[in-house]
């Protein structure tokens, strides 16, 4: 089983990487609205605490005069709100030039509209004043200092981006850690079933305390592949008993027609030689039925596979079947490469061969070619210059029973080219018609 | 030949087991017969025999089972199951839980005894030296060279390694599939004449200028050398 891992494309590495991501924004959001909060409320409270103080000036000098204004507001200079902010004061002429007060600049605020804001004094103080115009060559600005309240919001700021890194890193553990958790246990079982579908021995892992959506994935695996080792046992048992029940009757009779054989000796195609024929011929077709079965019935298993020596095979089989081609006139030629392995049932593959090559034997006439190659692949190619496979049966000479019509045709159950198939895709290869323009040629290969 | 080989067969079926006991007790051996994988485990263990005949699909204990329990004590008596169950799946079952040689129901009696014959002479390792003589016939194994009453016989690489092979089984009846597996090196026999040809070719060869046979074909079962003399 591979290492659990949070992958770039699993579903549990994504979830880590939302999960992060809208702890981050949702920080970001409430940093951002406690901020534009805490800085109007700032704003808010300093024009209203100039606003009052400009009010009462006012009240001041219409009520006393400008002399009492002045005298004011010399004596309100070096009051300190118990906000903590320090106040500013400026009486001006109407060229704006310093009558009392500790500003000595007019700053960028018009007293005849009441301007208010934020403003940076001539020595640099940043303040939040509100101007007003007393009378044509009168007017009074009020300012208050706000560096405490800068430094109230700096400290709330720095407070809240350590608890939401603190939030968003707790969120990117508990993310990861579950995630790593969980893409462990879905790699269990992902590696279960793949070992199923491969045919290798597969156990899914035990249900965790609770019995969540993993467990209950993990749970309908196991109860399909206990379904399938069933299934595929009961369909062994069933073959086997099929197997045995027809064979031995078979088996007794052939024996009292090998004693009445003895007794009664005949000649080669007697009847008695021929029912013994007759028998083995049923039997054969019967095996080969079920040697279809089994192999359709293992698509795709690897289980009891192992490395075949193809080379060695093919040219074993050229071996064989030389003799054969030379007897029946043909030209056999060979063309085999080294050291091509496959990983396969040794004997299913040399009999889905033999098949091909026996056909290719006995379907082409004296004086014609067979030729037997074999690439790196792998890819096996039976070919010859013989009748053929006609157009129209190119499609169905692979399905049981199916026997060519082809010129030149000879008996057999018409089983052959059915069970090659199967066991070709047994092993994850197809058994193909090739297009030559003479003859037939068979193509075994992997399946694209 | 006549034999003398000492046989236990595990057959459930009575009339199977008298049809072997038949045969084998013609041809001079002796056979016990157990009813039961139980039985025919029990008495596997406990006396000596030469080859063991095992049934697969026994009432008590499949012969798998056997086989694998018998490998497993140490019991390497050479066993040929012979069962109704003949399929190429089947025989490789067999053979990886441990059997020599798998025959399948219906056979051949010449081809039971011919086997069991050469499951015994495999178990017990007949050597042979660089130069093999059987009646007319010499088989120079280094030199690779064959011979009749003095007279070279040319022969191909193959044919050279089947008259080498019918030598080292001289006098014995070697099945087709024998010959598939210990000279083409196939577990599978196509159940065509490809054998026989091969078989042809290399009788052509050793018979041309000679009156007497080279080799015999035994109904059922295979081929025999014969002394050629």
């Amino acid at each position: 089983m591979k290492p659990a891992r949070v992958r770039a494309r699993s579903i549990f590495g994504q979830l880590t990487t939302a999960s992060i991501l809208i702890a981050v924004i949702a920080v970001g959001v409430l940093f951002a609205v406690t901020t534009i909060t805490v800085q109007r409320q700032t704003r808010s409270s300093l024009s209203a605490t100039v606003s009052t103080d400009l009010a009462g000036l006012i009240d001041i000098y219409a009520t006393a005069g400008r002399e009492e204004l002045l005298r004011r507001v010399a004596d309100r200079q070096d009051v300190v709100s118990l906000e903590g902010r320090r106040s500013h004061y400026m009486i001006a002429d109407g060229a704006g030039r310093l009558l009392a007060g500790d500003v000595k600049h007019w700053p960028e605020l018009n007293a005849a509209r009441s301007e208010e804001g934020f403003v940076t004094l001539g020595d640099g103080t940043q303040v939040y004043a509100q101007g007003a115009k007393l009378a044509p060559n009168l007017q009074l600005l009020v300012a208050r200092e706000y560096d405490r309240d800068r430094s109230a919001l700096a400290v709330l700021s720095a407070a809240f981006l350590a608890v939401g890194a603190a939030i968003v890193g707790a969120v990117a553990f508990v993310a990861w850690i579950t995630a790593r958790h969980l893409a462990r246990r879905m790699d269990a079982v992902n590696a279960a079933l793949g070992a199923a579908a491969d045919g290798r021995a597969a156990s899914f892992p035990a249900r965790q305390r609770g019995g969540d959506e993993i467990d209950e994935v993990a749970g309908h695996g196991a109860r399909l592949l206990a379904r399938q080792a069933q299934l595929l046992k009961a369909y062994k048992q069933v073959s086997e008993h099929v197997a045995h029940e027809v064979r031995t009757p078979l088996m007794h009779l052939d024996n009292r027609l090998g004693t009445a054989m003895q007794a009664r000796p005949e000649g080669a195609g007697g009847p008695i030689g021929q029912s013994r024929e007759d028998i083995r011929t049923i039997l054969s077709m019967l095996d080969s039925l079920l040697d279809i079965a089994s192999a359709e019935s293992r698509r795709g298993d690897l289980a009891g596979l192992a490395e075949i020596d193809m080379s060695a095979l093919v040219t074993s089989l050229a071996d064989l079947y030389e003799g054969s081609a030379e007897d029946a006139g043909l030209t056999f030629e060979t063309s085999i490469a080294k050291n091509v392995t496959m990983l396969g049932e040794r004997m299913q593959i040399t009999r889905l061969l033999s098949n091909l090559l026996d056909n290719a034997i006995k379907y082409v006439p004296e004086g014609g070619r067979v030729r037997l190659i074999l690439r790196a692949g792998p890819q096996v190619t039976v070919e010859d210059d013989g009748p053929g496979i006609l157009r129209d049966q190119r499609d169905r000479i692979f399905e049981r029973f199916a026997r060519a019509t082809a010129p030149g045709d000879r008996p057999g159950h018409g089983l052959g080219l059915a069970l090659s198939r199967a066991i070709a895709e047994r092993h994850g290869l197809v058994l193909r018609l090739g297009d030559a323009p003479r003859g037939a040629q068979f193509i075994l290969e992997p399946a694209p | 030949m006549m034999g003398n080989l000492n046989i236990l067969y595990v057959e459930d079926d009575p009339r199977a087991a008298q049809a072997v006991q038949d045969l084998v007790l013609a041809d001079g051996d002796r056979l016990a017969w157990e009813q039961t994988g139980t039985g025919g485990l029990q008495r596997a263990g406990a006396e000596q025999f030469d080859v063991i005949i095992l049934d697969r699909m026994l009432p008590d204990i499949d012969g798998l089972t056997i086989v694998s329990r018998l490998r497993a004590a140490g019991v390497g008596t050479p066993v040929l199951m012979l069962s109704a169950l003949g399929r190429s799946e089947n025989r490789i079952e067999g053979l990886e839980a441990g059997v020599d040689d798998y025959l399948a129901k219906p056979y051949e009696p010449q081809e039971l005894v011919a086997r069991l014959r050469a499951l015994h002479r495999r178990a017990a390792g007949a050597v042979h030296g660089a130069v093999i003589i059987y009646g007319a016939f010499e088989c120079h194994v280094k030199a690779r060279t064959a011979f009749r009453s003095g007279k070279h016989i040319a022969l191909s690489p193959k044919e050279f390694a089947l008259f080498r092979y019918f030598m080292e089984n001289a006098g014995e009846t070697v099945t087709r599939e024998m010959l598939l597996r210990d000279v083409w090196n196939m577990n599978f026999d196509p159940q065509t004449n490809v054998v026989d040809v091969n078989i042809g070719r290399l009788r052509r060869k050793l018979e041309d200028g000679f009156a007497a046979p080279a080799l015999e074909t035994i109904w059922g079962a295979g081929y025999r050398l014969t002394r050629g003399e």
